[in-house]
């Protein structure tokens, strides 16, 4: 039997379903590059509820979860937020998550949803011998992804609020629409926006009745600015342009932050060191086996994850995601390659299905930032 | 999804191809119901024109926004043509799978016992339902 999110009814109706990591999830509503480019150019939503969502406090909760934890939680202000990963002892990533502190004492852990499960049993067996109470509140709330550069728009006229007091990685209780929510200034497209976590919204009817109110609310007020329900085919294709990483795809229990590119959510200087703390900081100091490149397909071609990278006619990688990018209408990638055996500029091949065609090696995000994402100035 | 269209006076494979016999050429693309299921097509790769292929032989790719799919040609022989106005339009198998949207042409050499191996029309409607 597959999971289904408290909005899965609105889904089944407008929506192709899919079994995606036993969620049953719309993968489209009407095509993955409208979709994508409503995004990019006007406002989305997505729905996220099927990641999972532990609501962490005790007068220990800040030692606890720098115990696990590898961005410096000392750095978090009352709703402020980070994104950050939890690691295994070696340095290997056990999963990426927002870190929200909405109190004094309390946090918000979000994380992926094949995840869930497996980041569950390791709070729960690490909070022992901690003063902290660790719940799982997936059940109880939805969480919807407003995403574009009319997002904030849609959201200030729903709530009545001025959304530039909210600054980029908050997490504040925002009444939205007469809905009570906590409204983060995170996403995963590299556009402006939120994630909305919708509360009281249990599985029972009546929650899911109000977790589709919402949706349908912002359907109906994003009208006049174009908004479009998205899919898991647009929430892919929208990250890869941005070049975020995907757990299962960039990230795994093999993979270091410091190979996956992302320094951002790894500190040093924190206390009580975190679990995988020295093997982190020994591929930081000493250099790693591998390290993640982004490239944009000169010829012709699709790439995928999964594919041999060659550079001067030698395997030197694999693949770890690919697809179409709706912005560029090229062929883009992301992948591993030992460090120092490629540049940005570089020429490298992809081998799709026996085929070696060229692509240049290129910075993320793949879009032209002066006209897509959050930081556009155009 | 909606309705799958499915043409009388075509033959159809399990792996979602038509062939239609012209003279002494057998003419392949992909399903209506593939069309459907794979859903915005952003590009197609066919095998070169002299290329001898086996019955089930790959034969080239269809790419979608979602994923990567292989495609195999029914029918052993020489691929003799390319619809090479899919290389800037492949969205034309969308539009038009039994028509525009035809992928290459063989030149068979063993069409009767490929043939004899596909479905008709009532037979490919009942398995794409019991899929």
């Amino acid at each position: 039997m597959l999971e289904r999110t408290q909005i899965y009814e609105w889904h089944k109706e407008h929506g192709d379903l899919v079994d995606f990591v036993g969620w049953e999830m719309p993968v489209r509503f009407s095509d993955i590059r409208e979709e994508h480019m409503a995004v990019r150019e006007a406002v989305g939503i997505f729905d996220t509820s099927n990641m999972f969502r532990f609501f962490i406090k005790g007068s220990q909760a800040r030692e606890f979860l720098q115990s696990i934890t590898t961005n410096n939680v000392s750095n978090l202000d009352i709703n402020g937020g980070q994104y950050t990963t939890c690691l295994n002892e070696a340095g290997g990533i056990h999963d990426d998550l927002m870190l929200y502190r909405i109190s004094e004492d309390e946090y918000i852990w979000i994380t992926n949803a094949d995840n869930g499960p497996k980041i569950r049993d390791h709070l729960l067996t690490h909070s022992k011998g901690f003063d902290v109470e660790v719940l799982d509140r997936t059940k109880e709330i939805a969480m919807i992804a407003v995403q574009g550069p009319k997002a904030l728009s849609l959201l200030g006229k729903m709530s009545g609020k001025d959304m530039n007091e909210f600054g980029r990685f908050t997490c504040n209780p925002l009444t939205i629409a007469g809905y009570d929510t906590y409204l983060c200034r995170t996403g995963y497209t590299g556009e402006a926006g939120a994630e909305v976590l919708v509360l009281n919204c249990s599985k029972s009817d009546e929650g899911k009745k109000r977790a589709i109110g919402f949706w349908k609310e912002l359907l109906d007020q994003g009208a006049e600015y174009h908004i479009k329900p998205c899919g898991l085919g647009a929430r892919d294709s929208t990250r890869l342009e941005a070049g975020f990483v995907l757990y299962g795809h960039e990230l795994d229990e093999e993979t270091s932050p410091i190979e996956a590119k992302i320094p951002y959510a790894v500190k040093f200087k924190v206390e009580p060191h975190y679990i995988g703390y020295d093997a982190v900081q020994s591929h930081k100091k000493e250099g790693v086996k591998k390290t993640r490149i982004g490239f944009v397909m000169i010829d012709r071609g699709i790439p995928r994850e999964k594919y041999p990278i060659l550079f001067n006619g030698s395997e030197i990688g694999m693949t770890t995601s690919g697809g179409l990018s709706p912005t560029l209408d090229k062929g883009i990638g992301m992948g591993y390659v030992p460090p120092d055996t490629i540049d940005i500029g570089d020429v490298i091949e992809i081998d799709i299905k026996g085929r070696h065609r060229r692509a240049e090696v290129t910075k993320w995000p793949f879009y032209d930032p002066d006209k897509y994402g959050e930081t556009r100035t155009r | 999804m909606g309705d799958t269209e499915i043409k009388d006076g075509l033959l159809y494979s399990a792996e979602h191809e038509w062939v239609r016999v012209e003279g002494d050429t057998a003419v392949i693309g992909i399903t209506d119901h593939a069309q459907n299921a794979l859903h915005e097509i952003t590009f197609v790769e066919i095998s070169e024109v002299g290329t001898v292929l086996k019955a089930n032989d790959e034969c080239g790719l269809v790419e979608s926004m979602k994923a990567s799919s292989d495609i195999f040609t029914p029918i052993a022989g020489e691929i003799i043509k390319v619809n090479t106005d899919l290389e800037d339009a492949p969205e034309t198998i969308n539009e038009d799978c039994y028509g525009k949207g035809w992928m290459f042409k063989i030149k068979p050499s063993n069409l009767e016992a490929d043939l004899a191996a596909l479905m008709d029309g009532n037979a490919y409607k009942a398995f794409i339902e019991s899929e």
